[in-house]
């Protein structure tokens, strides 16, 4: 029974500790591998800053929606580093504070797709925009604009994401006039795509795949993923088209009920400071929200990185948070019982 | 009546882990039968609109296409692994059974993942498939097995055997050989004593590794996924679809239902025709 009794008792003190450390840190809820490497960065500086230590939970985008919304007014996490439509989800089910945007003293240089609410806020932005093998294609095939891809040399040869159609969706609808909101327009044509897509992806390694073997030498494709795979010699042109790419926004957010409601407004603040920012974007390969930001001329180059206005305004294709968090649904429904059959 | 002191003891625990599942289907159930709001991960009301919407072609085709695909893989995994476990039990020479273990069960400690991973290497375009068959001159161009229902069911089979072999070699062991030996010294020919004999012998094995092989198939994940590509789907890809990229849970559940209901519907049916091909193939 004594042993017992003290083996309680060391378990108590260390349960107790385990508390203790983890009241002294600021928790921060993110994807597992290079994007907890990306968020380190913020987490180096905000240390620096404020003397607290940084921790991270790891996990996909749906499974820590799901938890944050199991936990609800006891979170396990003080920041959520998540994709801004999701971050609508965190918000519309009560799981974010709302931001103190005065506490935020970089919020006022961020471009406006930054700008993602009284929530969330953008950090960093990709695009999904089609790009093909240049030894696999004809060599004078290009891909000025989305229309593009219907065409007969993309027969049998394109790859796109199954767990998000909304780019092919969205692109489509602006190619007949529409919109996002008004995607229906764009069935006609999305129907007419089927004989040229080979396969559906289901995540970044399968889309790498597909493109590296050669299995699709077309695909709608994440801007970082591409950059990867050229780095290690894959030969790839990644297209912008002329209506723009489709934009994907990296957000920050706040859990409701943290008891570090500060110490999480200032890490949001460092992450949008213009040198964190440039160092977020020289690792991930991604656009700054920061005007003030200063990305090498090489990174600048690439196509899919913003870094002026102009540019977001005639290369970039931004959905509204809310558009794209109520339609997904709809369009994901659409897409598994009009297309992948 | 005999006193069973760790009865109670083995049982709470057991009894635990029912409750636990049962009250986790319970609340599949009942998510199936609620309203589905778009933009948010609350549900609404009852419904039956989840279940009518099963119907769609998209969905239909994934319940027929899980069952067909499951009945091919166990058919086929059944009939490619009988011979290697009849040679893995009856073979005298130790080398050559220790090369069957090694071939045969290693792959069991491998995961699903990595060996449908090598299957995409093996049967792409440029695949080392179509690069063999191309070099000596079978085929002029690459045959698609990627994203066909070959395809999976090829990568299913190799997945399977493992299981299958380890059951039929179980129920193989068990056969004494001097029936083999009575009907070879009556005159049997060597394909007659496998076929009258051996396999009546060993039918109670063959329906035990089909029916595992066929439910185990039933859930099948990831190979459809990754070998399928979005074309091949069958319920559990539906069902991720619908809940994890949707984020349409009660849908998603609705398809679980489904699948659970085929499932216990499937191996019921499967039991009645293994009853009667048991009693047909007894030997008197």
């Amino acid at each position: 029974m004594k042993k017992l009794m003290i083996a309680l008792g060391a378990l108590a003190i260390a349960l107790a500790s385990t508390a203790a450390s983890a009241q002294e840190k600021l928790i921060v809820s993110v994807w597992g591998g290079n994007w907890k490497d990306g968020a380190a960065i913020i987490a180096k500086e905000f240390t620096k800053r404020t003397g607290m230590e940084v921790e991270f939970i790891t996990g996909g985008t749906l499974d820590r929606l799901a938890k944050a919304k199991v936990a609800k007014d006891n979170p396990e996490s003080d920041v959520v580093y998540t994709t801004s439509h999701v971050g609508y989800l965190y918000q519309s089910d009560g799981l974010f504070e709302k931001l103190d945007k005065s506490k935020l003293s970089n919020f006022a240089n961020l471009y406006p797709a930054a700008d993602r609410g009284d929530y969330e806020v953008g950090v960093y932005s990709y695009v999904y925009s089609p790009v093909f093998r240049t030894d696999l294609m004809p060599k004078d095939f290009r891909i000025t604009s989305w229309n593009d891809l219907w065409s007969d040399a993309v027969a049998g040869k394109l790859s796109m994401p199954d767990f998000d159609p909304s780019h092919i969706i969205v692109a489509s609808s602006i190619l007949a006039g529409g919109d996002a909101a008004t995607w229906e327009k764009g069935v006609p044509l999305l129907e007419k795509l089927k004989p040229n897509i080979k396969a559906f992806y289901q995540s970044d390694a399968t889309s790498q795949d597909l493109l590296k073997t050669g299995e699709t030498p077309v695909q709608i494709m994440l801007s970082i993923n591409a950059y990867h795979l050229i780095q290690n010699g894959v030969p790839i042109t990644i297209e912008i088209p002329k209506e723009g790419a489709v934009v994907g926004i990296g957000a920050l957010g706040i859990n409701k009920g943290t008891k570090k409601l500060d110490a999480a407004q200032e890490f949001i603040n460092v992450a949008l400071d213009p040198v964190v920012q440039q160092e977020i974007c020289d690792f991930h390969k991604c656009s700054p929200m920061n005007k003030d930001a200063k990305v090498s001329p090489e990174l600048a180059k690439l196509p899919g990185i913003f870094t002026t206005p102009e540019q977001w305004s005639t290369q970039a294709i931004v959905t509204p948070d809310e558009v794209q968090a109520k339609l997904l649904p709809t369009w994901k429904a659409w897409f598994t019982e009009n297309m992948m059959q | 009546m005999s006193k069973r002191p760790f009865l109670i003891p083995f049982l709470v625990p057991a009894i635990l882990v029912a409750v636990i599942f049962l009250a986790a289907l319970a609340e599949i159930l009942q998510y199936s039968l609620r309203e589905f709001i778009p933009g948010s991960l609350d549900v609404g009301g009852f419904t039956l609109d989840n279940f009518a919407r099963i119907y769609r072609p998209v969905y239909f085709k994934a319940v027929i296409n899980t069952f067909v695909l499951s009945l091919a893989t166990a058919f086929f995994t059944l009939i490619l692994s009988y011979p290697i476990a009849f040679a893995l039990v009856r073979t005298k020479v130790e080398w050559v059974r220790t090369l069957l273990i090694l071939l045969s069960i290693t792959p069991l400690f491998t995961g699903e993942i990595v060996r449908t991973y090598a299957w995409m290497l093996v049967l792409g375009t440029n695949g080392f498939l179509n690069t063999m068959l191309l070099d000596i001159g079978v085929i002029s161009e690459p045959v698609t097995f990627m994203y066909t229902r070959a395809g999976v069911v090829i990568a299913l089979v190799q997945f399977a055997m493992p299981v299958m072999i380890i059951i039929l070699a179980t129920a193989i062991s068990h056969i004494n050989t001097d029936y083999e030996k009575a009907a070879a010294n009556l005159g049997a020919r060597p394909w007659t004593v496998i076929t009258r004999v051996v396999i009546p012998l060993t039918m109670p094995g063959i329906i035990s590794g089909f029916i595992v092989i066929f439910a185990w198939t039933m859930s099948a994940f990831a190979t459809p996924q990754l070998i399928g590509g979005g074309k091949v789907l069958m319920i559990s890809n539906a069902i991720y679809l619908q809940g994890f990229s949707a984020l349409n849970f009660p849908f998603a559940a609705t398809l679980s239902v489904i699948a659970l209901i085929s499932a216990f519907a499937s191996l019921a049916l499967m039991k009645l025709i293994a009853n009667r091909l048991e009693r047909q193939t007894a030997i008197h």
